[in-house]
C-alpha cells in the first residue's frame, strides 16, 4: 500500500508541476463559468420552463462531453508514454512494485486530478443554494456521475498511454477511442431492432448522464462504468507486461 | 549470489544474448566487456527482470526470477544504461520516493537518505531540481537510488558512460569501495576500468561469452602474443637477419631509427639472448622492453577476430555478421 501511495505522490508532483495542469485548470474554470453563466441567463429568461440548473451544467448540455472528451487524453497522456520514452519505466519495472500496482496509482492519481478540476464547481452549487432551495439529491448523482464517467474515460486514456511512447500519439488514440465509447449508445437513435436498440440505449453514456443529474440512480449505469473502467485498467497492465524491454 | 543458466533472448532475426551461463559468487565485483551491441545489456535487463528472457533461467540470491520476479528485483541495485530520471523532482524527494517504492521502511528512510548522499557525494544538491544537474551528479543519483534499499547485488550498466575524467576516477573509487560489501557487476567497455576494479571479467561477444576468468588469466591465455621492442644502433640489415635467427622469434618489424619490434612465440624471454647477440656482434643496445599483453589485447584479439584474422570464415556466414556487427 505504501508503494502505490509513493506513486501516487510522485505522479502528482509531475502533474503540478507542469505548466499543462495549469493551463487545463484554467481552461476547465474559464468554460465552466461560461457555462453556467450561460444557463442562469437562460433560466432568468420568463419563456423557459422551471428546470434545475445544476441538471443542466452536469452533461445537460454538449458542454460537459466537449469538454471531457478533449481534457481526458490531454490528462492521462502522459502517464505511460513518457515513462517509456524517458526510460524511467525500466527503473520502475526493476523495483520491486508489480504492474498492476503501477496502473493503479496512475489511475488514481489521474483520478485525483480530475476531481481537483471538478472542485471549484462546487462554488456554483453553493452560490445557487444560497439563491434558491437546491435538492441536493440530483446534486449528490451529478456528481457521483461525474466521478464514474471520468473513471471510466481515464482509464481509457492510461490504456492507450500504455501502448505508445509518444504522448500526443496516446492523446490521439485516446480521444478516437472515447469517441468510440461515447458514440457507441448514441448510435441508439438509428437503431431498428427492439434488442440492438435495447443494448446500445445501455451502452448511452449521455442518458447515463442525464440520469445522474436527475437524481436517479440506476445501478445499471453504475456497474457499466465500473466494468468498463476496470476492463480497462486490465488491459492497460496486460499492455504494459508486454511491452517490457520494448 | 547470481546464477545465470543458458540465458537467451532471441529477437526477429538473430539471437541478442545466446545461450551465456554464469556464476557470480557472493562478494564478488564483475566486469562484464563487450564491443556495443554484444548484448551486454540485453543480458542485464534480462537479469533484472526487465526484459523476459527466451530460455535459460536467472537465480539472485537463491530466488527464482521466473517463479518471483518481485523478490529478485527487490534483492537488486540497478543502475541502468541511460540513467533516467525525473527531471521535475528534487534529489531529496526523488530519493525518498525511491525508498518508498523499493520497499524500506518509513522509519529507515531517513538514515538511508543521509548515507547514500553521502557515499555518493550529492549531499550538496539535495534539495535541487534532477533536471538542473549536471551529467556527473545524475549519475551519482541514479547510483545512489539504486543503493537505497542496501541490495546484497548492484547491477550498474556503462557507469562511467558521459563523465569527465575527474568524475569518471570517483566513480570508480566508489564501485571499488561498494564492492566490498556487494556483489557487483558491472558492464563496460572501457578496459583500465575493469582491470582497476573488478577481480573477474567476463567477455561476451556477438551474444555469447567468450572469456571468463580474472584479468590476469585472461592476459595468461594470450602468452602467443608478447612481443619484445629495442632499439639498437647498427647497420638495420645486419640486426635484422640476427634477431630473425634467434630460436623462437617469429617475426621482425623495423620500426625506423633502429627500433624493431619482435614478436616471440608463445611465452619465451630473449632479453638474454638478444643482449647476448648485441654485445657478439658490437651492436649499441640502446633500448629493450618486454611487453605483456594487456587486457586491451585480449580483448581486441577475442572479439575482432572475426573481422581481421578469418575474413573468409566471415564471408561464409554473413547475415549473423553483418547484423551484429
Amino acid at each position: 500500500m505504501r508503494k502505490t501511495w509513493a506513486l501516487v505522490w510522485r505522479e502528482l508532483i509531475a502533474y503540478f508541476s507542469s505548466p499543462l495542469a495549469y493551463v487545463v485548470m484554467t481552461a476547465f474554470l474559464f468554460i465552466n463559468g461560461y457555462v453556467f453563466w450561460l444557463i442562469v441567463a437562460y433560466l432568468n429568461d420568463p419563456r423557459t420552463q422551471a428546470m434545475a440548473p445544476l441538471k443542466l451544467l452536469f452533461g445537460g448540455t454538449i458542454f460537459f462531453w466537449l469538454f471531457v472528451l478533449f481534457v481526458v487524453p490531454v490528462i492521462t497522456m502522459r502517464l505511460l508514454a513518457e515513462e517509456r520514452r524517458s526510460g524511467t519505466l525500466e527503473v520502475l519495472l526493476t523495483a520491486p512494485v508489480s504492474e498492476t500496482q503501477v496502473v493503479i496509482a496512475k489511475f488514481l492519481s489521474a483520478f485525483a486530478f480530475y476531481v481537483v478540476l471538478w472542485l471549484p464547481t462546487l462554488a456554483y452549487v453553493a452560490i445557487l443554494a444560497s439563491y434558491s432551495k437546491l435538492d441536493w439529491g440530483p446534486v449528490a448523482a451529478g456528481y457521483l456521475g461525474i466521478a464514474l464517467l471520468g473513471g471510466l474515460f481515464l482509464s481509457i486514456g492510461l490504456f492507450t498511454s500504455a501502448l505508445v511512447r509518444n504522448q500526443i500519439l496516446a492523446a490521439i488514440l485516446a480521444f478516437a477511442l472515447l469517441v468510440v465509447v461515447f458514440s457507441l449508445g448514441l448510435v441508439e437513435n438509428l437503431a431498428t431492432g427492439e434488442t440492438l436498440k435495447g443494448m446500445l440505449g445501455y451502452m448511452n453514456l449521455w442518458n447515463h448522464m442525464d440520469d445522474y443529474a436527475r437524481g436517479i440512480l440506476d445501478t445499471r449505469h453504475v456497474v457499466y462504468s465500473l466494468s468498463l473502467c476496470g476492463l480497462f485498467l486490465f488491459l492497460a497492465t496486460k499492455a504494459l507486461e508486454a511491452s517490457k524491454g520494448r | 549470489m547470481i546464477e545465470v543458466q543458458g540465458l537467451t533472448k532471441r529477437f526477429v532475426d538473430k539471437d541478442a544474448v545466446a545461450d551465456v551461463s554464469f556464476f557470480v559468487p557472493e562478494g564478488e565485483v564483475l566486469g562484464f566487456l563487450g564491443p556495443n551491441g554484444a548484448g551486454k545489456t540485453t543480458t542485464m535487463r534480462m537479469i533484472t527482470g526487465y526484459l523476459p528472457p527466451s530460455a535459460g533461467s536467472v537465480r539472485v540470491a537463491g530466488i527464482e526470477l521466473a517463479r518471483e520476479p518481485l523478490g529478485v528485483r527487490g534483492k537488486i541495485g540497478y543502475l541502468p544504461e541511460n540513467v533516467a530520471l525525473y527531471p521535475e523532482m528534487r534529489v531529496g524527494e526523488y530519493l525518498s520516493y525511491r525508498a518508498a517504492i523499493e520497499g524500506v521502511p518509513r522509519v529507515h528512510t531517513q538514515a538511508r537518505l543521509d548515507e547514500v548522499c553521502e557515499r555518493t557525494m550529492i549531499i550538496d544538491v539535495r534539495s535541487q531540481i534532477i533536471g538542473t544537474l549536471s551529467k556527473g551528479y545524475r549519475q551519482r543519483v541514479g547510483l545512489a537510488a539504486a543503493l537505497i534499499h542496501q541490495p546484497p547485488v548492484l547491477i550498474l550498466d556503462e557507469p562511467t558512460v558521459g563523465l569527465d575524467p575527474r568524475q569518471i576516477v570517483k566513480i570508480r573509487e566508489l564501485i571499488t569501495e561498494l564492492g566490498r560489501d556487494h556483489t557487483v557487476i558491472l558492464s563496460t567497455h572501457i578496459l583500465p576500468e575493469v582491470e582497476q576494479i573488478c577481480r573477474r571479467v567476463l567477455i561476451i561477444d556477438n551474444g555469447k561469452l567468450v572469456a571468463d576468468g580474472t584479468p590476469e588469466q585472461l592476459r595468461a591465455g594470450l602468452q602467443g602474443a608478447a612481443e619484445l621492442r629495442v632499439q639498437i644502433e647498427a647497420s638495420e640489415d645486419d640486426v635484422r637477419t640476427g634477431l630473425t635467427s634467434l630460436p623462437g622469434v617469429t617475426e621482425v618489424e623495423s620500426a625506423g631509427s633502429g627500433r624493431f619490434v619482435i614478436a616471440v612465440e608463445g611465452g619465451l624471454d630473449l632479453r638474454r639472448a638478444v643482449f647476448s647477440l648485441a654485445v657478439e656482434r658490437s651492436w649499441v643496445l640502446l633500448e629493450m622492453a618486454q611487453t605483456t599483453p594487456s587486457l586491451e589485447d585480449v580483448f581486441l584479439r577475442l572479439t575482432t577476430r572475426d573481422a581481421a584474422g578469418e575474413a573468409p570464415a566471415e564471408a561464409a556466414m554473413p547475415e549473423g555478421e553483418v547484423a551484429n556487427a
